[in-house]
């Protein structure tokens, strides 16, 4: 027990390190099954392959990405940014409907902050025993078991850094490398740099990250409004606290049904009393309410004296699911993903450029020709080989001649050197030429672009 | 904190000084990080490169260059005296002035039918 009015004096104390208790429950399970399958995933999809190449894999140096067997181009740089925007309105929707469902369960500081107390719980024991070692002289048991938790972490972290890697260069690629002490320095940095942050984040940080770091906490105020689920101990019921028997009667103690053991705060990863009200250092991640209701079973009242709730309920007012600003969230984001879809399925694996000679503007030839000449650049963005037609559509004067023909192979990007030929008699001045590529076996891989060719103007106009 | 003085002739409130900060020191990163880019890169040198299909020129690809980068940091420093000035107050917590940490005791110690072996 702190003594408090001594501690409000102090310019500065230090915050007590937070030893949270371990708890069982609905929650507690639930965090387990995200855990579970989300590092799975994290740790697993590099290792397995889609169409013979790794499922997730952004090769950088070959500026494309492979995810779950499409490829994406730079060009293809539109979806990156739908996919930021769709992440953010999943996340205003989300929060604005449960509140912070993300800070409890599926954020990677949770995450992983939950298997570095797991390997620290495994390794030193539970809450009384790790406040007793960590108070404890330096003794050999000591040394033992903190030299076992940091090699177990800093062999985790390394793994996470190994994987995070392997998003980047192919996995088993990696993976022999290390094995044969042959890794790059960029590769190196990366493992070590991101291992380090894991270590630092999950093992010390903790939540400090959460109260200290993380905007999101600061923005809930406007995300949230008062239908959004929030995790909330009722003081109504609750109030007075104290501690009672059992088979005490409340009405003659003049008692609430909270009997201020205080668990809900030991629990707690951020060390707050959730019996205080909403505070943006609460990360949602109901652990308080798992350990209330087991407390509850024990005095036999009932459940959910701390529980999801949204503070309409909890003022016993009209609450509302459906809100102006779900429904404004919920279109936007349908709107944008089944854009992003549609534009997904309906891409065309080709791409051509036509980009003029900078050096002359038309070359006159004998025979009343006048010659432009550019660089085709073609992108085959299909995975397999294609030949391309390419006839203009809008003058058939116009007579084309290729440096080489337009045969690409699977995701080849190819400049090739362009001229066209146009009788003098055919105009002056700017020629605006609509241009189609088309691929010989497929049809439906074609595109139509728009090109500007210089014929000489007559003088006198 | 609390008791400085909300008006003083001549002084700007907090506010005005933290926009007027982050939005000067944000236009000299940029200045600085224009400067260093664009020595090294000839923005013309990236034309064949480019993703974009047309070409920008280099007035251009200045402009937009020193906007991006005043963009990003205004918002870094944005963020930054966002946070600082919304997070907790020295000691525990959020709020006004400082909150000691919540009391913790043991379960059972006036509830003797708790048994605290249930949470270890």
């Amino acid at each position: 027990v702190t003594d408090q009015s001594s501690a409000g004096e102090a310019l500065y104390r230090k915050e007590p390190k937070i030893y949270p208790r371990q708890v069982k429950g609905r929650f507690a399970r639930l965090r387990v099954i995200a855990v579970w399958v989300l590092l799975g995933l994290y740790y697993l999809l590099p290792w397995i392959e889609i169409g013979g190449r790794q499922s997730l894999l952004f090769d950088l140096p070959a500026r494309k990405f492979y995810i779950f067997g499409l490829t994406f181009w730079p060009q293809d740089f539109v979806y990156l940014a739908l996919l930021l925007i769709t992440a953010g309105l999943s996340l205003f929707f989300v929060t604005a409907l449960a509140g912070r469902l993300w800070c409890g369960f599926a954020c990677p500081q949770t995450v992983w902050t939950e298997v570095f107390i797991w390997i620290e719980r495994w390794v030193e024991g539970d809450r009384q025993r790790r406040m007793k070692l960590d108070k404890a002289p330096w003794n050999l048991q000591k040394v033992l078991r903190k030299s076992a938790k940091q090699g177990l972490w800093i062999l985790f972290a390394a793994w996470t850094g190994f994987t995070f890697v392997g998003f980047f260069t192919p996995i088993r690629e990696l993976g022999g490398n290390i094995l044969s002490f042959s890794l790059g320095p960029w590769e190196s940095f990366w493992t070590i740099f991101y291992g380090f942050a894991t270590y630092g984040n999950a093992g010390f940080l903790r939540e400090q990250v959460c109260k200290y770091m993380c905007p999101y906490a600061r923005f809930q105020s406007a995300m949230f409004d008062k239908d959004t689920l929030i995790i909330s101990y009722d003081e109504e019921r609750g109030e007075p606290r104290g501690g009672r028997r059992k088979t005490a009667d409340l009405k003659e103690l003049k008692l609430g049904e909270c009997i201020n053991c205080t668990l809900c705060v030991q629990v707690c990863p951020t060390g707050i009393d959730i019996r205080d009200g909403l505070q943006y250092d609460c990360i949602a991640c109901a652990a308080c309410i798992d350990v209330c209701d087991q407390v509850m079973d024990k005095m036999e009242y009932p459940r959910g004296l701390v529980r999801y709730t949204t503070e309409h309920a909890i003022k016993h007012k009209e609450g509302h699911v459906v809100r102006p600003r779900l429904v404004v969230y919920g279109l936007l984001l349908l709107i944008i993903i089944s854009g992003t879809l549609w534009s997904m399925t309906h891409r065309v694996p080709l791409r051509a450029d036509l980009i003029r000679d900078r050096n002359a503007l038309y070359r006159e030839l004998p025979g009343g020709l006048v010659e432009n000449v550019y660089t085709l650049k073609i992108t085959n963005m299909d995975d397999s080989p294609h030949r391309y037609d390419m006839t203009v559509l809008n003058n058939d004067a116009v007579e084309v001649d290729l440096s080489r023909p337009l045969e690409l192979q699977a995701e080849e990007v190819a400049g090739i050197s362009l001229r066209l030929r146009i009788p003098r008699s055919a105009g002056q001045g700017v020629q605006n030429l609509l241009i189609e590529f088309q691929a010989a076996d497929d049809p439906s891989i074609r595109r139509e672009i728009q090109a500007k060719a210089l014929l000489p103007m007559e003088p006198g106009n | 904190v609390s008791n400085e003085p909300t008006a003083l002739p001549g002084r700007w409130s907090r506010r005005k000084r933290d926009i007027g900060t982050v939005v000067w020191i944000s236009f000299l990163s940029a200045c600085a990080g224009t400067f260093a880019i664009f020595a090294v890169m000839d923005p013309e040198a990236l034309n064949d490169a480019w993703v974009l299909p047309w070409e920008m020129g280099r007035r251009l690809a200045y402009s937009l260059g020193f906007l991006f980068l005043f963009v990003v940091s205004l918002i870094a420093s944005g963020l930054t005296v966002f946070m600082i000035r919304t997070g907790p107050g020295r000691g525990h917590a959020a709020g006004e002035g400082r909150r000691p940490p919540p009391e913790i005791r043991s379960p059972e110690e006036d509830n003797p039918d708790l048994d605290l072996g249930d949470w270890k």
